[in-house]
């Protein structure tokens, strides 16, 4: 009787736990299709060659614009990221400095976005006379998303083996080499997937851009002060509101390739990891 | 591990070469050398005209680039102060305290342009209701919660009002729209609302606390809001006027000064505008509510463009001159203006806007 | 030549540069907080305390022309800030979206690694963890579609049938837009996070150890109880404080589902209310029309708060996860 009870026990926590995972699918499920559906108007070849035109047209200019705020500010928050992340992780891990750092990183991670956008607006946009620019959008991104790879580094960076290290330092190789050439390599998917974490995050960010970014109906130059940028959370914020059926229906093609894009980024993410593991 | 790195590291360089080629050629086609970008941002009701005035003037004068953005007329009026902007666009004419704190800004009316009160009523949205000043007042005070109040009824005999609680709507951002129903409360009530205890009107005010009460973002906000609210009431920019009563949500008629119950039509509304023509200083900052005409709409509002009379740069300004120009003159036209249901400004203001106009350098 | 001394000071140069570079955060974080006490520092002057305590948002007359002043800053006559609501509502919706996603993600995590065969679990994972890229704006539309009418017509009346005795379940429904459909659309934002990190940290329990628990005889969930749940608590706790941190700070889901509710308390569970970090965008705009500037500073004090509440919360955590971890090293 009593092995009865606790293998219905059993059975009814496998069942709850199962409920979770069908719980979790129904947002999931449901946003993919709320958008599509309402995306399907506007689906076209013209959404990736036009620019947006008043209240319709495509939305080249917010796609490539996208690749551009979003991707200057993984390059400026990607190596910085690694760097600190190696400090934290390697070169002085018990120190204080190291913790204090920590500290902070973790603090940075939970300040709200809007804080940073403001920060953005009155020092970069305002403060440096830079107006909604590509170049305040990107920092901005970068201060967002930088604990993130800070964070994966030195988790990454902890999990390589003892031994790695030793071995190669008994080689006679410098702390340098080392750390670059041997155990960063070794760490390299942890390193790489907070990367595609700061990335996916910045992607989908909208408060900050909306206050360094501005807003532009034209296909980015390369200028990157003094020159607004267009990006494709801000359709999804701002034409969502419209009285045009054309701008909704933007919207959530907008939505659509926020999504696609977070796919493919989560796809690669998860190649790296499963590549490093068949390697092992 | 090296398989991966490179694989990896192909991919971002294909998607660089990507992004690059594409903005590359982007570039050649849509920037000529020496052409002028102007940015406006503000109101969410002079949005929708803005996006159909920019493409269509910068089809005949490719040197200039203009992009409208819809953020709210406190945005507006601040970008264009700070120079972020060339031209903020704002329901509200800037008060007082602004002008003297940055006396060099202009106030450009562009058009005319008025709200309605729209309401969510299951079987009543065909009709239009009668409601005064003081009845809305008390809804927005939370005087009156059901829609069978006797006031209302009073005001709508033979209505069969539902006993359906009343959830009054009203902007979380700073909105022109706000300052135009602020101010028609105001001048409506000036015992009440309207008195220095009272919430009287800004682009934004304090609300007072009423506990069914929702704010929105944003005009289409409203409008969303509305939808989903049975029982909702809320204040609409008319550019959403058609878009709202083909989702099926019905809109007032309010009493105008001289006790009328008026809707907002091209003929009531151009009646306001008329009579207040002579009331409108040079510097163009005035309110068209409330006016003492007999057959006016009460609540309609000049359309700011606000402009800093000292631009970057002579071409920037020679620019930002051409353009308004032409929105007073080809923008103010019918196949224009009816799309966003605007009224043209009437041609005395014409000439006083484009006195200020002259005033950009 | 990789001769001694180049290599000496070529480790030195790599320790001072990654070192800088860290340091950078510091210098970042730093000018955020000096940036904020700067620009909240006349609101605090006129405010004071009143500020925490006070309902009432208001940010004066700008059409009187009147002035008053306090503690020796000027604000437009009337202006008077506090952000009772505002806290109420981060902190209860914050509450609600925990109690939500803990159960939810542990309940995923196991299910990913004690329960489901590996293809099954990846694709769950994989929904999962798209779940967490998804833009805030994108969950915002569906909280607008999906979730809240089915909070105004669906989960709310039944909530009140079947839980109708507690006080804070009764009252108006409304649309479903307020405090439960913000709660339930940051349970959904903070659920994959903790979900991950359950999972991950699930799986690096020893097998040994398991396998043993399963040998004398326990059942799965018996198992897990006694072995892997205690085993990856401080891991599960991290990833709570840092979904809670998320929780507080969410901004663009949130303002579309809130009904950014100003100047009152929320009633019930069904109110509109206000969150700190929505406030300060649906508030911006309005604020910059304000020529004395003191709008602006208010929110700047409302971000300024937020950022301390975010300190309060990850010191405390971070202090036991490091005494955990020290009792955990000892202990093994």
């Amino acid at each position: 009787m009593n092995v009865t009870w606790r293998r219905l026990k059993d059975r009814i926590m496998l069942g709850l736990a199962a409920l979770m995972g069908i719980i979790i699918l129904v947002p999931v499920l449901g946003m993919i299709w709320l958008v599509v559906s309402h995306a399907l108007p506007a689906l076209s070849l013209g959404l990736f060659t036009q620019v947006t035109v008043g209240a319709g047209g495509g939305l080249a200019n917010a796609i490539v614009g996208t690749f551009y705020v979003v991707g200057l500010g993984i390059l400026i928050a990607g190596p910085l990221g690694i760097m600190a992340g190696v400090y934290v992780g390697e070169v002085d891990p018990g120190g204080s400095f190291a913790q204090v750092v920590r500290f902070t990183t973790d603090v940075m991670a939970g300040v709200p976005s809007i804080v940073i956008g403001y920060f953005g607006y009155v020092t970069l946009v305002l403060g440096l006379g830079w107006g909604f620019s590509t170049l305040a959008g990107a920092i901005a991104l970068s201060l967002i998303g930088i604990p993130y790879v800070v964070r994966s580094t030195e988790t990454a960076l902890s999990k390589v083996p003892r031994g790695m290290r030793e071995a190669s330092l008994a080689l006679g190789a410098s702390q340098s080499t080392t750390i670059w050439r041997v155990t960063l390599r070794e760490a390299l998917p942890g390193v790489v997937t907070g990367v595609l974490l700061a990335l996916s995050i910045a992607i989908g960010e909208t408060a900050p851009l909306l206050y360094t970014a501005g807003w532009s109906n034209y296909m980015p130059s390369l200028q990157l002060t003094h020159a607004p940028v267009g990006y494709l959370t801000y359709v999804v914020w701002t034409y969502i509101n419209e009285p045009f059926a054309s701008a909704n229906a933007l919207a959530y093609a907008a939505g659509l390739l926020l999504l696609v894009l977070i796919v493919i980024v989560n796809v690669v993410a998860r190649r790296l990891v499963s590549r490093s593991r068949l390697g092992r | 591990m090296k398989f991966s790195l490179r694989s990896g590291g192909l991919a971002a360089a294909l998607v660089g070469a990507l992004a690059l080629s594409l903005a590359g050629c982007g570039s050649a086609t849509t920037q000529n050398q020496g052409s002028v970008s102007l940015q406006e941002t503000g109101s969410t009701l002079l949005y929708p005209l803005f996006q159909i005035w920019a493409p269509a003037y910068t089809k005949d004068h490719s040197d200039i680039k203009i992009t409208p953005q819809g953020t709210g007329s406190g945005t507006g009026i601040a970008d264009a102060v700070n120079g972020t902007v060339q031209i903020g666009a704002s329901d509200a004419y800037m008060a007082n305290a602004q002008m003297s704190a940055d006396p060099g800004m202009l106030n450009i009316p562009l058009a005319i342009s008025a709200q309605q009160i729209m309401y969510n009523i299951p079987g009543l949205n065909h009709q239009h209701l009668h409601l005064s000043g003081q009845v809305l007042a008390r809804i927005y005070t939370g005087k009156i919660t059901m829609w069978n109040d006797a006031a209302i009824k009073a005001l709508n005999p033979g209505v069969a009002l539902p006993a359906l609680r009343i959830v009054p709507i009203h902007r979380a951002d700073g909105s022109g729209d706000t300052f135009l129903f602020s101010q028609y409360l105001s001048f409506s009530n000036p015992t009440t609302w309207g008195s220095a205890s009272g919430p009287q009107y800004a682009t934004s005010i304090s609300w007072p606390p009423v506990p069914a009460s929702l704010s929105a973002t944003g005009n289409g906000g409203m409008v969303e809001a509305l939808q989903q609210n049975k029982g909702g009431i809320a204040y609409v920019g008319i550019s959403y006027l058609s878009q709202a009563v083909n989702d099926g949500l019905g809109y007032a008629a309010i009493e105008n000064k001289a006790g009328q119950f008026v809707l907002p039509t091209a003929q009531t509304i151009s009646t306001e505008a008329q009579s207040l023509v002579g009331q409108t200083p040079k510097d163009e900052r005035v309110s068209l509510i409330y006016g003492p005409a007999q057959g006016a709409y009460p609540i309609i509002n000049y359309e700011y463009a606000i402009v800093n009379a000292k631009q970057s740069s002579s071409t920037t300004a020679k620019a930002v001159r051409q353009f308004l120009t032409w929105a007073l003159t080809t923008g103010n036209q019918p196949s224009y203006l009816e799309q966003v249901h605007f009224l043209p400004l009437p041609p005395a203001i014409v000439k006083l806007s484009e006195a200020q106009i002259a005033k950009v350098q | 030549m990789a001769t001694p001394g180049k290599v000496r000071a070529l480790d030195r140069i790599m320790r001072v540069a990654t070192g800088i570079v860290a340091g950078g955060s510091l210098v970042a974080m730093a000018a955020i907080l000096v940036f904020l006490l700067r620009d909240s520092w006349p609101s605090i002057l006129y405010n004071g305390g009143h500020f925490l305590t006070s309902i009432t948002w208001n940010i004066g007359n700008l059409y009187s022309g009147a002035v008053s002043r306090h503690n020796g800053v000027m604000a437009p006559h009337g202006a008077a800030y506090g952000i009772l609501p505002f806290i109420l509502g981060t902190l209860l919706s914050s509450l609600i979206a925990v109690v939500l996603a803990v159960p939810l993600a542990v309940g995923i995590g196991l299910l990913l690694v004690e329960y489901l065969p590996r293809r099954v679990g990846d694709s769950l994972s994989f929904a999962v963890e798209m779940l967490a890229g998804i833009p805030s704006v994108v969950i915002g539309l569906w909280g607008i579609a999906v979730l809240i009418p089915w909070i105004g017509r669906g989960l709310g009346p039944w909530l009140q049938a079947v839980f109708g005795f507690i006080p804070f379940l009764r009252g108006p429904i409304g649309s479903g837009q307020g405090l439960l459909a913000s709660g339930l659309v940051l349970a959904v934002m903070i659920t994959p996070i903790i979900a991950a990190t359950t999972r991950d940290v699930l799986r690096q329990t020893p097998r040994e150890t398991k396998d043993g628990a399963l040998g004398l005889g326990l059942t799965r969930w018996e198992m897990i109880r006694a072995v892997s749940l205690p085993w990856s608590a401080s891991g599960i706790f991290g990833a709570v404080i840092l979904g809670l941190g998320r929780a507080l700070g969410e901004t663009m889901a949130v303002l579309m589902v809130s009904g950014s509710a100003v100047n009152y308390l929320p009633q019930n569970i069904f109110s509109p209310i206000g969150t700190m970090a929505a406030t300060i965008v649906s508030q911006l705009d309005s604020a910059m029309t304000d020529p004395t500037g003191m709008a602006v500073h208010a929110l700047a004090e409302i971000a300024l708060v937020l950022f301390v509440m975010s300190i309060v919360v990850n010191v405390p955590a971070r202090l036991l996860l490091s005494a955990a971890a020290r009792r955990g090293g000892e202990a093994q």
